[in-house]
């Protein structure tokens, strides 16, 4: 293993605020202990910047003031390379797009194992290998993302969200353009992943439950800019 | 008073826009071949196949283009030269005269331009479609670094196929040149390489290191740059292409004609006339 991974162990936001590219606040001078070693499932009304707050979370969004805390360390003057140990570690879906759309479906799965030197070619042609025969994509394997259905792409994604075995999983709706039966197959994979010790926290930004409800989940809601568990969700709602 | 004020707040906007651009241009090349290097995990192999397939795109694919160019270029200043010079009795200065106008000035204009045409509005339309696509922010997510994964070997391979597009030029218009204008106009093979050996100087090397290492460049770092201002719609990408082959012309005159402006004022001074 040649590239270094540091596991994310706790994640905290001080003090900090966060914009949209378009310019509109998504958190106003917060501070947020996230919940580690479980799943959370992040709500908000449309628009109100879940995916945007998943890209900070992610390392690709850097807020306007504020720290982002990782394992107590402000990650926010990092430079690309000092962060590059934690990135290794967050696995990251999006909710369009995000395939390398030159290489084929294999090879953006193969991308960040071979790229990384985080397993032999050998082993990542297994690992990739299996994944594609375990969600039955195969025979779209050798085609480039233009060329295969809508579901598959998303699949894709998803998928190279996990191929490198990551401890911290970010899914930005998952959930949407998959049928029930790639879900299901899907939340078995991550049940397995945290059995075998290597997967610990899931964030999963969506609308509705579909994907958070086969598992124990904690709610952590994006409201008025500031950020609640569930229960403080509900506090505040009785206190209206 | 308030038109003359107007005008000097325009003016001054202009300017700070312009070295503003320029400067992130510039930071560009400083950022993305610090990122090649400190990016261990990027090995020379898959740098180097990038850098190859730029150059086949780039210098290989062009080859065609360039050729029908430089002969054509390379026999009309030869025709006109010629035509003009045996007038007035000056036809052992034909060498210096080609040695000037192709080697100097035509061939890293030309080669410029046919490379922003070709391959600069490729590589900004490309970039733009990757930033649609997310395949920029994707590449971050898996921890590979877009300024050493896309755009350093861009530039790495844009500036080797424009140093051999433009020594390509060169060769095509000087000897293809010669041959066709032979249907023209009788001129001793020995006589015209003798020519244009004593009018070529080391300063001709430096001046053609200088402009097309800066062509190459300039081109790739600012198409990059304009396909990386796409923010998320597909709208964007053609505005951005227009605005990356502006730009780069613009860049490549102007610093073609700041070197010529130094080299004669610097062959002037020699001759103790400035």
């Amino acid at each position: 293993m040649e590239g270094q991974v540091i596991p994310i162990e706790s994640l905290r936001f001080e003090d900090i605020s966060l914009w949209h590219d378009g310019g509109h606040p998504v958190l106003k001078n917060t501070t947020f202990d996230f919940p580690m070693g479980g799943v959370i499932w992040l709500k908000s009304d449309e628009g109100a910047g879940k995916s945007t707050l998943l890209n900070a979370l992610a390392g690709l969004h850097n807020p306007t003031s504020g720290s982002y805390v990782i394992n107590d360390i402000d990650v926010v003057p990092m430079s690309f390379e000092e962060f590059l140990p934690y990135r290794l570690s967050i696995g990251y879906s999006f909710d369009y797009g995000g395939l390398i759309n030159n290489r084929t479906l294999r090879d953006n799965l193969l991308l960040p194992l071979l790229f990384h030197h985080l397993c032999t070619p050998e082993q990542a042609y297994v690992r990739v290998d299996e994944i594609l025969q375990r969600f039955e994509i195969t025979k779209y394997a050798g085609e480039r993302p233009a060329h295969v259905p809508g579901r598959v792409r998303k699949l894709v994604v998803v998928l190279r969200s996990i191929v490198t075995y990551p401890s911290f999983l970010l899914l930005d709706d998952p959930s949407v353009g998959l049928s029930d039966d790639i879900l299901s197959n899907f939340v078995s994979w991550i049940d397995e992943a945290r059995e075998a010790g290597r997967l610990s926290t899931i964030v999963v930004s969506a609308f509705d439950d579909k994907m958070v409800r086969p598992f124990d989940h904690t709610i952590v809601a994006l409201e008025g800019h500031q950020l609640f568990v569930g229960s403080q969700v509900e506090k505040r709602v009785a206190n209206l | 008073m308030s038109w003359m004020f107007s005008r000097i707040d325009n003016m001054g906007r202009f300017l700070t826009t312009n070295i503003e651009y320029t400067i992130n241009v510039v930071l560009m090349v400083y950022v993305s071949v610090r990122a090649a290097v400190l990016d261990r995990a990027q090995g020379f192999r898959q740098i180097f196949s990038v850098i190859s397939a730029q150059i086949y795109f780039t210098g290989w694919q062009a080859v065609p283009l360039i050729s029908v160019l430089a002969l054509a270029v390379g026999s009309i200043l030869m025709l006109q030269a010629l035509s003009n010079l045996t007038l007035v009795g000056g036809v052992e200065v034909l060498g210096s005269f080609m040695i000037a106008i192709l080697v100097r000035e035509v061939a890293p204009l030309l080669t410029a331009i046919v490379v922003i045409a070709r391959s600069g509005t490729a590589v900004a339309s490309e970039v733009g479609t990757m930033r649609v696509n997310r395949e920029i922010e994707a590449l971050e997510v898996m921890g590979i670094n877009p300024l050493s994964f896309i755009v350093f070997p861009r530039v790495v391979g844009g500036l080797i196929s424009v140093l051999c597009l433009s020594f390509y030029f060169n060769v095509i218009g000087l000897i293809g040149g010669y041959f066709l204008t032979k249907f023209f106009h009788e001129i001793p093979l020995g006589f015209f390489l003798d020519s244009l050996a004593n009018a070529f100087s080391k300063e001709d090397i430096l001046v053609f290191v200088l402009k097309n290492s800066f062509s190459g460049i300039m081109i790739f770092v600012v198409c990059c740059y304009q396909g990386m201002l796409v923010k998320k719609s597909p709208h964007e990408v053609p505005q951005v292409t227009t605005q990356a082959v502006v730009t780069s012309v613009i860049y490549v005159t102007v610093f073609n004609l700041a070197v010529t402006a130094l080299y004669y004022l610097s062959q002037l001074q020699k001759l103790g006339l400035v």
